[in-house]
Formats: C-alpha cells, sequence, structure tokens
C-alpha cells in the first residue's frame, strides 16, 4: 500500500518538476514587489487629496492617520492641515486632538525642533476651525492617573 | 490512496477554516454580529482597528482604534450635538468630555513609564541570591567533600603520569613538553 503512494507521490514529483523546469527557464523576469517610484512631493500630494476628498467618512479618515504613524516619516503641515479639515467634516474633533498628539509622538527624539515648526503651521487652521492643541487641553502632561481596567 | 488522503485533508482543513471563521469576529460597515454587540455594548465603531476586530488599545503606532472608548450615554450623545456646531463655541471641558468618551488615555498619559522595571529588577535580584543561598547550603550541609584526586599534590601526580605515558604526542599536551629538559617547552 504504501509502495503504491510511493511511487505514485514520485511520479507526481518527477512529472511536476518537468512542467517547472521550461517555465523556469524561459521566465527569467522575477515578479516580485517593486521598489516604490513615488517622490516626496508625490506621496505628500497624494495624502493631501486623500484628506482633502469632500466625501470622507470617519472611517477612511482613521485609515490614513494609522498609516501615516505606521510610516517612517512626520507628516507635513499640509497633509496635517487637510487632515484637520477633513476631522471638522465628520465633525470629530478629538479625532483631531488625537492626530496631533500622534504626531508629536512621531516626532521622536527631535519632537523639540519639528512639533513646534508642525504647530506653527497648522496654527492658523487650527483656530479657524477652533481645534485646541493637546497642550491647550492640558494633555502634554498625564491628566489621570492609570485605571486598573480590573477594578471596576 | 493517495487521493483519499488528500480528500480526507481538504476536510479537514474546510472544517478548521470553519471553525476559524465561526469564532472570528466580522466586523463591517454593514451591520454588526451580535457578539460583537454583548461584547462592545453600544459602542460606536469608528474603524477598522489594528485587527479588524471591534477592539479598544491605545497604541502609538496605532492611535486610532475600531471603537469609541465610552458608550453614547445622553451627556454625550448632546456633546456631539454641540460638536456638529462651531468648535469654537465648545468649552475646554467640553473639548475634554468628547476626548475622554473616543479616547481611554492620553498619549502621555499611556506613554507615562509605570515603575514596573523597579519590580522586575527586584524579583530577579532576590530569587538570583536565594539560588547561591541554597547552593552554599548544599556545599555546606549535603555534598561530601571533594573526592582526594581534587587536591594538588594528586593533580600533579596525574600530569606528570599523563607526559609520562606520552598521552597525545603531536599536537596535544606532551607536544608541549620538553623530554630532554624535563620542562615544558618555551
Amino acid at each position: 500500500m504504501f509502495r503504491t503512494v510511493l511511487v505514485r507521490a514520485n511520479s507526481a514529483l518527477k512529472s511536476s518538476i518537468n512542467v517547472t523546469k521550461p517555465a523556469l527557464a524561459l521566465g527569467s523576469s522575477r515578479h516580485m514587489s517593486k521598489e516604490s517610484t513615488e517622490t516626496d512631493e508625490e506621496f505628500d500630494n497624494r495624502y493631501e487629496a486623500y484628506f482633502n476628498r469632500a466625501d470622507i467618512d470617519g472611517w477612511e479618515i482613521r485609515r490614513g492617520m494609522n498609516d501615516l504613524c505606521g510610516m517612517d516619516l512626520v507628516p507635513e503641515p499640509k497633509i496635517v492641515i487637510a487632515a484637520m479639515k477633513a476631522c471638522r467634516r465628520v465633525n470629530d474633533h478629538s479625532l483631531a486632538v488625537r492626530f496631533i498628539e500622534a504626531i508629536k509622538d512621531k516626532c521622536g527624539g527631535k519632537v523639540n525642533e519639528i512639533y513646534p515648526y508642525i504647530v506653527q503651521e497648522i496654527k492658523p487652521t487650527l483656530v479657524e476651525l477652533g481645534i485646541s492643541t493637546p497642550e491647550e487641553l492640558g494633555y502634554d502632561k498625564p491628566e489621570l492617573a492609570l485605571e486598573n481596567i480590573n477594578d471596576d | 490512496m493517495l487521493m483519499e488522503l488528500t480528500k480526507m485533508a481538504g476536510r479537514l482543513l474546510a472544517l478548521s477554516a470553519r471553525a476559524v471563521h465561526a469564532r472570528a469576529i466580522p466586523v463591517g460597515a454593514c451591520g454588526v454580529h451580535d457578539e460583537v454587540r454583548t461584547v462592545i455594548g453600544n459602542r460606536e465603531i469608528v474603524g477598522y482597528g489594528y485587527n479588524g476586530q471591534a477592539n479598544y488599545a491605545d497604541r502609538a503606532e496605532f492611535p486610532l482604534p475600531a471603537i469609541r472608548w465610552k458608550e453614547p450615554t445622553p451627556d454625550i450623545a448632546a456633546l456631539r450635538e454641540k460638536e456638529k456646531g462651531d468648535w469654537r463655541k465648545l468649552s475646554l471641558e467640553e473639548k475634554k468630555a468628547l476626548y475622554r468618551a473616543s479616547f481611554r488615555q492620553t498619549f502621555s498619559e499611556f506613554k507615562a513609564p509605570t515603575g514596573e522595571w523597579k519590580s522586575i529588577l527586584g524579583y530577579t535580584l532576590f530569587f538570583t541570591s536565594l539560588g547561591l543561598w541554597l547552593f552554599i547550603g548544599m556545599k555546606l550541609f549535603v555534598y561530601n567533600p571533594v573526592p582526594e584526586s581534587f587536591g594538588e599534590e594528586n593533580q600533579r601526580a596525574q600530569l606528570r603520569r599523563i607526559l609520562d605515558l606520552r598521552v597525545n604526542p603531536v599536537f596535544g599536551l606532551s607536544s608541549k613538553w620538553d623530554y630532554e629538559k624535563n620542562d615544558w617547552k618555551k
């Protein structure tokens, strides 16, 4: 019984090898992921346009923001401005505050250089829309002690 | 035989896939499973979340979780209505209440050091010293003294014997011994 299995497996293997061999020889170009050819400017414009879409919903805003937070970069002020305006369109103030907090966190060790610049650039928009920065809300320092989730 | 095997494997795979699927909580814009509702209550599902499930976690690399932190109480619902108007008319307290309705902790809160490292260090040192004390206790009260052959005289005698037997004379110990001068080769 096992002999039959072995023999069949062997023949199956052989035939599959015979099939794949010419294919390998023919297709010398690899189908792998390509390096991104997008320039920084195109990237910024893409995300600005993404947040500027008139009928964007909260789901998509969160997706865009979360994606940006997963990347090795700090978003340009113009992206942040577009995102703030998108938050205004879906009426979610806390979303805007959270994104500013996340950007501050993205600045990492250069928070004293990059974050003031971004705030300075987006300040007119914040004033226009009435968005408070995390600092104005007192969120730059821990406000509440850690609640234990099991203490209820 | 092989056919049967593959068929069986296929059926198993399908079964397990179905089992996994039944347990996973599908989250979509088009209505949510009752199972999710028993867990999250009336909380609004506002995004995909970090793993496609309706759950909440404060994470720096994924700051916007799938659901809001608080259930919409009448207070919060009234604030939401007000939020639809001009944000400049919202007071700081209202803005903070809105933030806490959506998020559990601010960045500075969930990134604040917990001081847990102190207890970890303390426990590590405590158990390490406990082990050392155990070892000392065993040496003092349990083990017999080491055999005679561990003494220096016996060790010298043993080395002498190894050299006399010319053990490993090409690359080993005896190759380092000068038998003419009766000393180690310089």
